[in-house]
């Protein structure tokens, strides 16, 4: 596959290893993965428990380094990067949502939702308004000043998702996004990422144990102790 | 700047309970080191050196304590006739060591004349005793125990009544203050006394006069001289291990509020390792999280130091109105003075920093988030 900023792909990786040290020992936890994703695509990672979904995630949205491997996420190359460049990355990036949602619970869903427009520097008003409007967008106008105790799991996980697209990412990385959720909830959760991605073009890449999710990915990636056992043709 | 205010008035809110025990534990540090640094002051100041005087004393060979002291003029005749060129003057002092007002004082009477001569008592207020039960009393002692001129103080079941208030500059030893024959009246004393005084001519020295005076056999069979100043430190052995203490407790006070601050900052700061790390991975740079960081440090060492500085001022103002302190006839004055608050204020401040800066450092190396894996 072609490396370098005229390939087709917004995320190229090659032959990823990643291991942790725990005292002595080494635990692997990825082992030469390959993956490639273009623009736009709704794209999902299923496996069982201790696949390394987690931490393939990871490594995509540069919260971690790999220990081996190359990994390039559009153009920009997070193995060589530094610390202050991979932040940079992740605020202008990528966008997170987590299998428990990860909101502040000082803050109401509009304060959640605007973090990274503050990270970014942004004025509060104009972060503001744009958070409101975000959560127009996931349904959510009318529980703005609700902290995410007053919110249902679904709700929260509504500003997750609203929280994530604030920045307009070229990509969202959702872990188990509906791992926590009841099936109607899930369901809902599962609608609004695709109708997300249809509308806007952002490309989403879940990992998941919901079989649900396969039904409306254009590209799926099986793992298992630590390696993709399956991957697309081209 | 604004949403750094906002986000952390928004955090200390939500997390009030614990804020309030951070706050509380944190004002008890403080409370702690302004309490060591005042007491190691009241010490110091309790323990200092008093001046070498022009005056001897002279106090039984066997006596500890000068209460245990027995005299008769002659001694004093003696002394005198062996020393005439260095000796302006002799005369006798009655003393007591007496519970007074719920506190230990020494009662000494002494003629009227030595008060300001020999004995070197500056009168701050009121006048002399002039008639019978009457009283003059050391300014420390006046204000512990709340008496001004014409207060009443009962000595030995007899009321005398405060006519004036003296400072005396070569003792820090709180005591009363009345003419000789009220004494003797006092304690039925028509002869004899407890400490016989020599007051040395200007130029005499004291040691000198003191070694010749002790070598003679008349004297140093029975008695024992004293510069005055010694019998002052002879009466209260404490006063060099006073100093020795101040010093100590002032270090062991800065330690208290230095890693107190920063120990109480780091481990309020560890609980916080969630909102770090989700706040580092929407994007926020290390710096800006130290903003936020130090901001809510700042406000919570603030509002402690606030706390503390007030609850121990209180307790200052209560404890020398109605319960003052003192050690061995000695008073301590307890206040926080602007060099203690403002070196405390500037130590909180600064290891709190110190604090989340070390912190903050050790969480941005430990794992992020983890998702289900």
């Amino acid at each position: 596959m072609p490396f370098g900023t005229d390939a087709p792909f917004l995320i190229e990786a090659a032959g990823l290893e990643k291991v942790y040290q725990r005292g002595d020992e080494g635990v692997v936890a990825l082992r030469n993965v390959n993956l490639w994703v273009l623009p736009g695509e709704f794209a999902v990672i299923i496996g069982p428990s201790g696949s390394g979904k987690s931490t393939l995630l990871h490594l995509l949205g540069g919260i971690d380094r790999p220990t081996h491997g190359q990994l390039h996420v559009n153009g920009v190359d997070l193995v060589a990067a530094s610390e202050a460049a991979l932040t940079r990355f992740r605020r202008d990036n990528i966008g997170f949502v987590f299998q428990f949602y990860n909101l502040l619970p000082s803050l109401n869903a509009l304060d959640n939702v605007i973090l990274p427009l503050l990270a970014k520097g942004l004025g509060w008003k104009a972060a503001r308004a744009r958070g409101a409007d975000m959560l127009a967008q996931v349904g959510l106008s009318h529980r703005q000043k609700h902290t995410p105790a007053q919110l249902s799991g679904g709700e929260q996980q509504r500003v997750a998702i609203a929280r994530a697209m604030l920045l307009e990412p070229c990509v969202v990385l959702a872990d188990e996004p509906t791992g926590d959720l009841d099936s109607a909830s899930a369901n809902s959760i599962i609608t609004l990422m695709v109708e997300l991605n249809q509308r806007l073009g952002v490309t989403f890449i879940v990992a998941t144990h919901n079989l649900n999710l396969l039904r409306v990915a254009s590209r799926t990636y099986e793992m298992a102790d630590g390696q993709v056992m399956f991957a697309p043709a081209g | 700047m604004f949403a750094l205010g906002y986000f952390t008035y928004k955090d200390l809110v939500h997390d009030r309970w614990r804020s309030l025990m951070t706050v509380i534990s944190l004002a008890v540090v403080v409370a702690g080191y302004l309490l060591l640094s005042s007491l190691s002051r009241a010490f110091l100041t309790a323990g200092k050196q008093t001046r070498v005087t022009q005056n001897l004393v002279i106090l039984s060979a066997d006596a500890i304590d000068p209460m245990e002291s027995s005299l008769d003029g002659d001694v004093l005749q003696v002394a005198r006739a062996l020393a005439p060129d260095q000796i302006q003057r002799v005369f006798p002092t009655l003393f007591r060591h007496m519970e007074i007002a719920d506190s230990i004082l020494q009662v000494r009477a002494v003629p009227l004349e030595e008060m300001p001569a020999a004995l070197n008592l500056t009168l701050l207020q009121g006048s002399w005793p002039s008639g019978s039960q009457q009283v003059v009393v050391g300014e420390e002692i006046a204000r512990a125990g709340s008496w001004t001129i014409g207060s009443t103080v009962n000595i030995y079941g007899t009321d005398f009544q405060v006519t004036g208030l003296v400072r005396a500059a070569d003792t820090n030893l709180a005591a009363i203050w009345m003419s000789y024959p009220e004494g003797q009246r006092l304690f039925g004393m028509r002869h004899g006394f407890q400490v016989g005084y020599l007051a040395l001519a200007p130029s005499a020295d004291p040691e000198s006069v003191r070694l010749s005076l002790q070598a003679d056999p008349r004297i140093a069979s029975d008695y024992t001289l004293y510069l005055e100043n010694a019998v002052s430190e002879g009466l209260n052995q404490v006063n060099h291990n006073l100093v020795t203490l101040s010093s100590l407790m002032a270090i062991v006070s800065l330690l208290a509020i230095t890693f107190g601050i920063y120990n109480s900052t780091s481990l309020s700061l560890a609980e916080r390792s969630y909102e770090i790390n989700l706040l580092r991975v929407v994007g926020f740079t290390q710096a800006r999280l130290r903003g936020f960081l130090f901001a809510r440090a700042l406000v919570l060492t603030l509002a402690a130091y606030s706390l503390g500085w007030l609850a121990l001022d209180c307790y200052f103002i209560y404890r020398n109105s109605y319960a003052p302190l003192g050690i061995s006839e000695m008073p301590l004055n307890l206040s926080l003075t602007a060099s203690t608050s403002l070196l405390g204020l500037g130590l909180s401040t600064a290891f709190a920093f110190l604090g989340v800066w070390l912190t903050s450092r050790r969480l941005a190396m430990l794992n992020q988030l983890k998702g289900s894996d």
